[in-house]
C-alpha cells in the first residue's frame, strides 16, 4: 500500500537532526543536556509513527521505500538505541570534556541511515542508507578531536570503512550487470534463470557480501573493530556494536533467505559464509583471551558474536536472528553503559585491573554488570542464554550441527573472559584507586532498563517472540 | 538546420561577448594577472610546498555543494512526468543545503584565523 506514512518517520528523524545541529549552532550553550531531551521528543513522535503503520505495509517512492513488519521492529530497535546511547552520554561528554552538540545530530543521522538500510529492498537504496550511516559513524568516532586515541579510531574506520565502500558498490555494478536490475528479487531470480551469467553474478554477490560483512566485522575483515572501539567514546563505542551490527545482518538477511531458498543452500557462496561463521566464532574468542582492555574485549565479544548471528543467517531463520539482535541490543549497551558508570572527570577505567574489588566497593553496579557479563557468556536465566539457544536449536534443524558444534564450544572459551571480569570484581585486592562520579541519574535509568530487557527476555520472552515472528513473516 | 543555429547563436555570442569584453573592459595588467593559471600556487616551483590545511574545510563544503548540483541533472528529466511531487522534493533537499551552509558557518568553518 502506497502511504506517506512510510517516509514519515525518515522525515521526522532526519528533520530532528536538522534542527539539533542547527540549535547547538545558534544557542551556543555549554550545557547539552536539552538537546538530549529534545532528541528523546523526536524520537518518541516516530516511534508512535512506527507503531500505527505496524501491519500495513506501507511504502513510497514508487515502493523503493517499504515499511514492512520487519523494518519496523529493527526501527523501534534502532529508537530504543539511539536513545538509550543519547541518556548514557549526557553526562559522559561534560565529564571526558567531548564538544557535546554534534554527538545528538549525528547519532539522529546515523539513526536515518539505519532506518533506510532496513526499510528498502533496493540495493542502491540499501548502499544509500550505508553511506548515511557510514558517514556519520567515522564523525562520531572522531569526536574527541583532541584525543590521538579518537582521532586514530575515525580514519582507521573511515579509510577502511570507504574501502569496503567501494568492494559493494564493485559489486553491485557486477550485479546490475547480470540482472538489469538492483531490486533484490530481480537479482535473485536472474540466480535461478541465468546460467551463463553465473560466475559474474557470483563475484558481484561475494563483493556485495564482503562490504557487509565488514560492517558487521566477520572474520576476515574484523581487523578495525578492537581499535576503533577503543578509540571511539564509549557512548558510541555502544552505538558501533548495536546499530550497524543490526542494520548490517537485517540486510544480510534480506538478501540471503531469499537466495537460499532458490536452492543454493550448498552453493559456494553458502560454504564461504559457513567457514567465515566458524572463524568469526573462533578468532573472537581466541582472540579475546589475550586482551587487558575491556574495551577491546567487548570488541573481540562482539565479533563472536557476529558469527552467532551468521549462523542465524545460514540457517534462514528470521526470528532467532532477530530475537538474538533484540537481547544483544540490552546486553550491549548495558555493558557499555557500566563500562561509562566506572569512569570519573578526565578519566576512564578500561584496564582489567581498574576492576579488581569493584565489586564490594560499589555493589549495585557491579552486581549489575555481573549480569550483563553472564549474560553475553549466555548463561541461564538472562536473555543471552535463550538468544543463543535459539539459533543453535533454528540451525541444528537445518541441518548446521558441526557449525553449533564450534559455536557452543567457542562460547564456551569466551565465557572464560567473561567471568574474569567478575573474578578481578569480587575475588581479587584493588591494587589501584578508583573512585567514580556517582551522580549520574540517566546512565543508571539506562542500566536498570536494559538489565530489565536482558531479564525479561530470558525469563519471560513469549510476548516479544510472538512480535517478532510477525516481523520475521513479513519477509517472505 | 536547428543545429545550425545553435552553432551560429552561441558562436556569435562568444565573438560578441569576447569583443565586447577587448573594448570595454580595463587594460591593467600584471605579472601576477599574465600567468596561465590562475589558482593562487605559482604554476613553476621546485617541490610541493605545504597548504594551508584550512582549505580542506573549504573545499569539503565546495564538494557537497558541487555534488548537490549533480543531482539537479535526473530531477530535471523527471520532471515533466511528476511535477507537483518533484517540485517539493527538490525543494525540500534544496532546504537542507542551506540548513548545512549555515551550521558550517556558524561553527565558524569560513574562519581563517
Amino acid at each position: 500500500m502506497n502511504g506517506f506514512g512510510a517516509l514519515a518517520p525518515l522525515l521526522i528523524i532526519v528533520g530532528a537532526a536538522l534542527v539539533i545541529l542547527l540549535l547547538d549552532a545558534f544557542l551556543k550553550k555549554d550545557n547539552k543536556n536539552y538537546l538530549a531531551c529534545l532528541s528523546l521528543f523526536f524520537l518518541v513522535v516516530c516511534a508512535v509513527f512506527c507503531l500505527r503503520s505496524w501491519n500495513k505495509n506501507l511504502s513510497y517512492f514508487e515502493g523503493q521505500l517499504r515499511l514492512d513488519n520487519l523494518a519496523l521492529f529493527l526501527a523501534f530497535l534502532f529508537l530504543i538505541a539511539v536513545a538509550f546511547v543519547m541518556f548514557i552520554g549526557m553526562k559522559y561528554l561534560t565529564l571526558q570534556n567531548v564538544p557535546g552538540g554534534e554527538f545528538y545530530g549525528l547519532l539522529l543521522l546515523a539513526l536515518s541511515g539505519l532506518m533506510i538500510m532496513t526499510s528498502s529492498l533496493n540495493f542502491i537504496v540499501i548502499f544509500l542508507g550505508l553511506e548515511v550511516l557510514s558517514v556519520s559513524s567515522y564523525a562520531l568516532a572522531g569526536l574527541k578531536g583532541k584525543d590521538e586515541k579518537s582521532s586514530e579510531s575515525a580514519i582507521k574506520y573511515f579509510l577502511m570503512g570507504s574501502f569496503a565502500s567501494a568492494f559493494l558498490i564493485f559489486g553491485l555494478a557486477l550485479l546490475f550487470g547480470t540482472a538489469h536490475s538492483l531490486e533484490i528479487s530481480a537479482v535473485l531470480s536472474s540466480f535461478r534463470a541465468n546460467f551463463e551469467g553465473q560466475l559474474l553474478g557470483l563475484v558481484g554477490l561475494g563483493l556485495v557480501i564482503i562490504g557487509f560483512a565488514f560492517k558487521i566485522s566477520l572474520v576476515p575483515f574484523h581487523m578495525w573493530t578492537p581499535d576503533v572501539y577503543e578509540g571511539a567514546p564509549t557512548p558510541v563505542t555502544a552505538f558501533f556494536a548495536v546499530g550497524p551490527k543490526a542494520a548490517g545482518f537485517a540486510v544480510l538477511f534480506r538478501i540471503l533467505a531469499p537466495y537460499w531458498n532458490e536452492g543454493f543452500k550448498s552453493g559456494r557462496i553458502f560454504d564461504v559464509l559457513w567457514t567465515v561463521a566458524a572463524l568469526t566464532m573462533l578468532i573472537g574468542s581466541l582472540i579475546g583471551l589475550r586482551q587487558k582492555n575491556i574495551k577491546r574485549l567487548f570488541a573481540y565479544s562482539s565479533i563472536a558474536n557476529a558469527g552467532y548471528m551468521l549462523i542465524a543467517v545460514l540457517a534462514g531463520d528470521g526470528a532467532s536472528l532477530i530475537f538474538f539482535l533484540t537481547v544483544y541490543l540490552f546486553m550491549g549497551i548495558g555493558a557499555f553503559g557500566s563500562l561509562i558508570a566506572l569512569s570519573k572527570k578526565d578519566r576512564e577505567y578500561t584496564d582489567l585491573e581498574d576492576f579488581a574489588g569493584v565489586g564490594f566497593k560499589y555493589p549495585w553496579l557491579g552486581a549489575i554488570f555481573s549480569v550483563f557479563l553472564l549474560s553475553l557468556a549466555g548463561f541461564p536465566p538472562t536473555g543471552g542464554f535463550l538468544a543463543k539457544f535459539y539459533v543453535f536449536v533454528g540451525a541444528v534443524r537445518q541441518d548446521l550441527t558441526s557449525l553449533v558444534i564450534i559455536g557452543v564450544l567457542t562460547s564456551l572459551i569466551s565465557a572464560f573472559y567473561y567471568l574474569r571480569i567478575i573474578v578481578y570484581m569480587y575475588m581479587r585486592e584493588p591494587e589501584r584507586d578508583v573512585d567514580i562520579e556517582i551522580e549520574n541519574p540517566a546512565l543508571f535509568l539506562v542500566l536498570f532498563l536494559c538489565l530489565y530487557g536482558v531479564l525479561q527476555l530470558g525469563i519471560f520472552p513469549g510476548n516479544v517472540l510472538y512480535v517478532i515472528r510477525q516481523a520475521a513473516a513479513s519477509l517472505f | 538546420m536547428e543545429l545550425l543555429f545553435v552553432f551560429l547563436i552561441f558562436g556569435l555570442l562568444g565573438v560578441v561577448l569576447l569583443s565586447l569584453n577587448a573594448l570595454l573592459g580595463p587594460k591593467k595588467t600584471n605579472p601576477d594577472k599574465e600567468q596561465p593559471f590562475e589558482c593562487g600556487s605559482p604554476y613553476l616551483q621546485d617541490e610541493i610546498k605545504p597548504f594551508p590545511i584550512k582549505f580542506s574545510v573549504v573545499a569539503f563544503i565546495f564538494l557537497l555543494f558541487d555534488i548537490e548540483v549533480v543531482f539537479f541533472f535526473p530531477w530535471a528529466l523527471v520532471f515533466k512526468e511528476m511535477r507537483p511531487a518533484a517540485l517539493v522534493i527538490m525543494l525540500a533537499y534544496g532546504a537542507i543545503l542551506p540548513a548545512g551552509f549555515v551550521y558550517a558557518w556558524k561553527k565558524g568553518a569560513f574562519k581563517w584565523d
